[in-house]
């Protein structure tokens, strides 16, 4: 389904990625992990537009996508739940629910989806007019999760939702990302820097270090490999 | 002065001199009355933006309303050569006083404005004012020729002495600037206009130096429109206060370059001619075209080269000379202050510090110390309260409650670059510096907001840089660092300012492996030499190599703390900041793992 | 003074203070879609409403286009059909110029950023202001319907004591208030006006939903460079005006925005009606020069003093 060859960007006067190249079936959770700073978040940015690469090439379902504007990616049916949640603040829960659904598909299949977003995250429905800025950092991260789903996506794509919560939210979170999959057979792309909770839930892993793709392989593979397990599994923090 | 500033100084100094004679030569050559008086209009206008750059460009606060100072002295020259028969000459210093007063009055309450809203709030003054006059009937005013004596009344018979007289002021004003520009009250604007809070973290007052950023300009302005009305020996509340008065010095210094020194210069010499020839040429035909242009030269210069004509040119044209680098001291100054501490007190002292955002409890009750000589790291996850408890101790929140002192005195309550000059160097999550200018300018604001004289701030800053490494790079524009060099400039920018206790925020983040290595080492060596650290980090294997004890804070409250390897393995800490599942998934990790450092 | 007249004198100022108050709060939403929303300093807002009153003249007087309307209502339906015009104007204003130094592309020099509207937009309003002169003239102009000289009467307070409700500023403000509630209505509770909030809130969220920033904030923009127009265009139906008549209203256009507070139409609006009504009210006391002066007083006092206003969503922005 989405399809990424020889990615190389440079952001910042960094060399950001490096000739990164990750494959995305339909169906499939695949995750991208790697320590602070691998370049996790270049990768997802690039993939939607907001950052140029310098060379390689991004296709969704066959389409090339860097011919395309950032805004009509989502008209594809690419959903991006960003790094930090990046909520409305000044609109309400239900409205920011409802510019997720800005798409045709997610007008389309509007109602349905609300009712699913209801039943995954019922907070959702008790705060639908409170302003989305009073909510709490976990909150905020189910109503971001809940804006990607309502444009009735083919890819969901996740960056670093567990950054900044409490482990006990962020394992929630998790559960509900991994139920989503399951039920709804959604396509995940998920980016993580808890490796462990991230590999666990995914069919297929990838390991980015500082802008190159070290390793990548399904879950029971990484977690053999000693390289993973010294750099992540030792003495990490969340 | 700042380093370099022999050499700038010197080569600003002969350009001026040889400009300004060129120009009176020029002058001298002129007899069409006409073309003298926009060579005239042309330096008053360039010192108009002189004055104005000094505040708006170097100091950053954009100001709207400039013509407030510039009418102030033209109407006080006119108002005392009309109602006491005061010559000009006595007339312009005081409409320089005026000027100084009036920047007084308008500053006070407006410098409490930011951004857009002190733009705005500067531009009502002029407005205001002259609405005022237009009631008051000061409709038109002419000053009362005097042929007799002329020269005594700054109302030469031959015009080029007009030009000779605003050649001097510019002349005057343009000092002024240079001195401004190559002495610490330039730096304090520079650092004051990149961010503020990072140059009152250094010591920095800001609004002092905005204040006198203020009144230098405003004297400058009120001189610039005194000569203006002797020159045109007639005011109107329009000609002097209106809008298009406050435009020009906006207009003049953004074409020609802001926050250069030649910027005002350039402008006034290209635009000015062009706007009054136009007029005259056009002005019955097309009224109003010399608005349509200024308007025009602005929009296009703001699209095209939004940095003016002179950054624009030389960043193209020119390589910038680089100062060579100070000489390496012999031996580096102690580190530490003399420390007049009891043995065995702690050098920072909390106790119960609270502070609550609405409903938020975003520090609950936070107690702990720091010795003398050690590195306490503070760790927690993201939201714990970290920054907002740095933030508390220097100055930049008020707390709500509870007690933080320094060696015995207290830190709460007092300004930023009050806790800076007390001996507490802080650097931010976000790196702030001054792209252009060279990495010991950068570093060298540090010593200044410390309150060290010239020589030794300029001291105090090369060995902070030999410190940290940065030495042979003293000349580089900091625009062109690393990020790891960046974030040893920040430290350095600490160090310079002699500090007792450094609050360090998260000085690793985004550094590769052997970057992150680097900077620890720097850090062990301050604290080698002494130096007092409190570090707030999330790269639990630097801190762990690195810190002497750990404080950690979860939800603004202290969880833990000790020594590293005991709060590691606390296991409310592991559940709270590495989760459940990272304890039931590190079944025994055997020792080769557990050590190794990444 | 005699109590009737005073009485009197008062009751017709606040009648006029409502009225004129509204057609205030209608020019402030134009420009609280603008700064307030989309926190654009838009310097030329004033020339944007002078815009107005000359194309609702052009239209009216000039080209007769509307004369088949009659001389009353015409300036009326000038003053609607203004808006489009200079919503399109505006939208290109945008496109050409001030988005070039704002929205998405600027978002990175965060800090110099409204430095480049401010200065832009200054360069604008001077082109249009002289531009204007160049054009227009200098003349004075008026666009007046005959209603300007009726009024309706309203007797019975205090025995004979009379109020005067002009008829055509009467008219002009319910214009004022349905086109005012029209647009709360779009921004509140259509599919655009939360795109545009949206936009304005987090533009690369806005971004990632599937929403073009930059066309949303050209048709903000563009609107409420069309409300003010609007505005202006009813205005003309009892003032006369000159191409530097904006001027004079870009302070009392700022002071009713920030006075409503940041982020609010509804703000923008009470703030318009407010700062309309103590100019109104101040010709009781202070003479014609004074009145602009007060407005700046008025200003400077609420951004010193309170300037989150009185329904300000967000704190003042530093």
């Amino acid at each position: 389904m989405l399809e990424v060859r020889n990615l190389s960007v440079a952001y910042g006067g960094l060399r950001a990625l490096t000739d990164v190249s990750l494959h995305v079936g339909e169906g499939q959770f695949v995750t991208v992990v790697g320590p602070n700073g691998a370049g996790k978040s270049t990768l997802f940015k690039t993939i939607c537009g907001v950052v140029p690469p310098a060379q390689g090439s991004v296709a969704f379902q066959g389409q090339d996508l860097l011919r395309l504007p950032a805004a009509a990616r989502a008209h594809l049916g690419i959903a991006h739940v960003p790094e930090g949640r990046q909520v409305f603040r000044t609109l309400t829960v239900l409205e920011n629910l409802e510019m997720g659904a800005y798409t045709k598909a997610g007008q389309a299949q509007w109602h349905r989806t609300l009712d699913r977003i209801h039943a995954l995250f019922p907070i959702l429905h008790e705060r639908a007019h409170q302003l989305a800025g009073t909510l709490s950092g976990g909150e905020q991260q189910m109503l971001a999760i809940g804006r990607g789903l309502a444009s009735a996506p083919k890819l969901l794509m996740l960056d670093e939702p567990s950054m900044g919560l409490a482990p006990a939210i962020a394992d929630t979170i998790f559960e509900r990302v991994s139920q989503i999959h399951r039920e709804d057979g959604l396509t995940i792309l998920l980016v993580e820097q808890r490796v462990a909770e991230a590999l666990e839930l995914s069919d297929h892993g990838y390991v980015l270090e500082t802008g190159h793709m070290v390793l990548d392989g399904p879950y029971e593979t990484l977690l053999a490999d000693d390289r993973v397990r010294r750099s992540y599994l030792g003495l990490t923090d969340a | 002065m700042r380093h370099g500033a022999g050499i700038r100084l010197r080569r600003d100094g002969i350009a001026l001199a040889v400009i300004a004679i060129a120009y009176v030569a020029a002058a001298s050559l002129v007899h069409n009355s006409y073309y003298q008086l926009i060579m005239t209009l042309v330096p008053i206008w360039a010192v108009f933006g002189v004055s104005w750059n000094i505040l708006s460009g170097y100091g950053g606060q954009l100001s709207f309303g400039h013509a407030s100072f510039f009418g102030a002295g033209a109407y006080t020259v006119t108002l005392a050569l009309v109602y006491w028969g005061l010559t000009p000459w006595l007339g312009i210093p005081l409409g320089m006083l005026v000027g100084a007063g009036a920047a007084v009055l308008i500053g006070t309450p407006t410098f409490r404005l930011r951004g857009h809203y002190f733009a705005l709030a500067m531009l009502a003054y002029p407005l205001a004012i002259l609405y005022v006059l237009e009631y008051l009937g000061f409709q038109e005013m002419s000053l009362p020729m005097h042929s007799v004596h002329a020269a005594f009344y700054i109302q030469f018979k031959d015009p080029r002495f007009n030009t000779y007289l605003a050649v001097g002021l510019l002349v005057l004003g343009m000092v002024g600037a240079m001195l401004v520009e190559n002495s610490r009250f330039g730096l304090a604007l520079l650092a004051v206009r990149q961010n503020e809070l990072a140059a009152e973290a250094a010591g920095i007052d800001s609004w002092r130096w905005k204040m006198r950023a203020l009144v230098v300009s405003a004297i400058i302005a009120a001189a610039a429109g005194g000569l203006y009305a002797c020159i045109l020996l007639v005011v109107t509340p329009d000609s002097v206060f209106g809008l298009l008065v406050s435009a020009q010095a906006v207009v003049v210094t953004l074409f020609g370059g802001l926050a250069s020194l030649w910027g005002p210069v350039i402008g006034a010499a290209i635009l000015v001619p062009l706007a009054e020839s136009l007029n005259a040429e056009l002005g019955n035909i097309l009224p109003g075209i010399q608005g349509v242009v200024y308007g025009a030269a602005i929009i296009i210069i703001m699209l095209a080269a939004p940095e003016g004509l002179f950054w624009t040119v030389r960043d193209r044209l020119f390589r910038r000379a680089v100062p060579p680098p100070p000489p390496m001291p012999a031996s580096l100054p102690a580190l530490a202050r003399a420390a007049a501490l009891p043995k065995g007190e702690p050098l920072l002292r909390v106790d119960g510090l609270s502070k609550t955002f609405g409903g938020l409890r975003a520090v609950s009750e936070v107690s702990f110390t720091v010795n003398p000589g050690e590195i306490l790291g503070i760790i927690g996850p993201n939201g714990a309260g970290k920054t907002t408890l740095f933030n508390l101790l220097n100055g930049v929140l008020p707390a709500d409650e509870g007690v933080a002192t320094l060696a015995g005195q207290t830190m709460l309550g007092r300004k930023v670059h009050q806790v800076c000059r007390m001996g507490v160097g802080r650097t931010f999550q976000v790196v702030r510096s001054f792209p252009r200018l060279p990495l010991i300018d950068n570093v060298v604001v540090g010593a200044y907001g410390a309150g060290l004289p010239d020589h030794e701030a300029l001291h105090s800053a090369v060995a902070a840089l030999a410190r940290v490494g940065l030495h042979s790079q003293a000349g580089t524009p900091a625009g062109q660092l690393t990020n790891k060099e960046l974030r040893l400039m920040e430290l350095a920018r600490a160090l310079a300012g002699r500090p007792r206790l450094l609050l360090l925020d998260e000085t690793l983040a985004g550094l590769g492996r052997d970057e992150c290595n680097e900077v620890l080492d720097v850090l062990a060596r301050l604290r080698e030499e002494g130096m007092t650290v409190a570090i707030i980090e999330h790269t639990m294997h630097a801190m762990l190599r690195l810190a002497d004890r750990f404080v950690v804070l979860d939800h603004g409250r202290v969880l833990a703390s000790g020594a590293p390897r005991d709060v590691v393995e606390d296991r409310s800490v592991i559940e709270a900041y590495l989760g459940k599942k990272w304890l039931a998934r590190t079944v025994s990790p055997s020792p080769a793992s557990a050590g190794e450092v990444r | 003074m005699d109590p009737h007249v005073l009485v009197e004198n008062v009751l017709n100022a606040l009648v006029a203070g409502v009225t004129i108050g509204c057609i205030y709060g209608l020019m402030c939403i134009g420009l609280g879609l603008i700064f307030g929303i989309m926190e654009i300093v838009n310097f030329a807002q004033g020339e944007f409403m002078m815009l107005g009153m000359f194309v609702s003249l052009y239209l009216v007087s000039v080209t007769g286009a509307l004369a088949f309307l009659g001389p009353d209502l015409g300036p009326f339906v000038g003053a609607l059909c203004a808006g489009p015009i200079v919503f399109a104007g505006g939208t290109l204003v945008y496109q050409f110029i001030v988005g070039r130094v704002s929205g998405m592309r600027t978002a990175s020099i965060a800090s110099d950023s409204r430095f480049g509207q401010l200065i832009v937009t200054l360069g604008i309003s001077l082109i249009l202001q002289n531009g204007g002169l160049l054009v227009f003239g200098s003349t004075p102009q008026t666009v007046r319907t005959p209603l300007a000289a009726r009024a309706f009467l309203i007797d019975g307070f205090y025995g004979d004591d009379i109020v005067f409700i002009n008829k055509a500023r009467l008219i002009a403000c319910v214009i004022a208030i349905v086109v005012a509630i029209t647009l709360y209505l779009v921004m509140e509770y259509t599919r655009l006006g939360k795109a545009m909030r949206a936009a304005a809130d987090n533009p690369t969220a806005a971004t990632y939903m599937g929403i073009d920033v930059n066309r949303t904030y050209r048709l903000a923009f563009g609107i409420g460079s069309g409300i003010t127009a609007i505005a202006g265009g009813l205005m003309a139906t009892y003032l006369s005006f000159d191409p530097f008549i904006g001027f004079d209203y870009v302070v009392i256009m700022y002071s009713g925005v920030v006075l409503g507070g940041m982020g609010s139409i509804m703000g923008a609006f009470w703030g318009g009606l407010t700062v309309g009504f103590v100019q109104q009210c101040s010709a009781l006391v202070l003479p014609p020069q004074l009145q602009n002066a007060a407005i700046f007083v008025v200003f400077l006092l609420i951004v010193l003093l309170r300037p989150q206003g009185l329904f300000g969503r967000s704190a003042e922005r530093a």
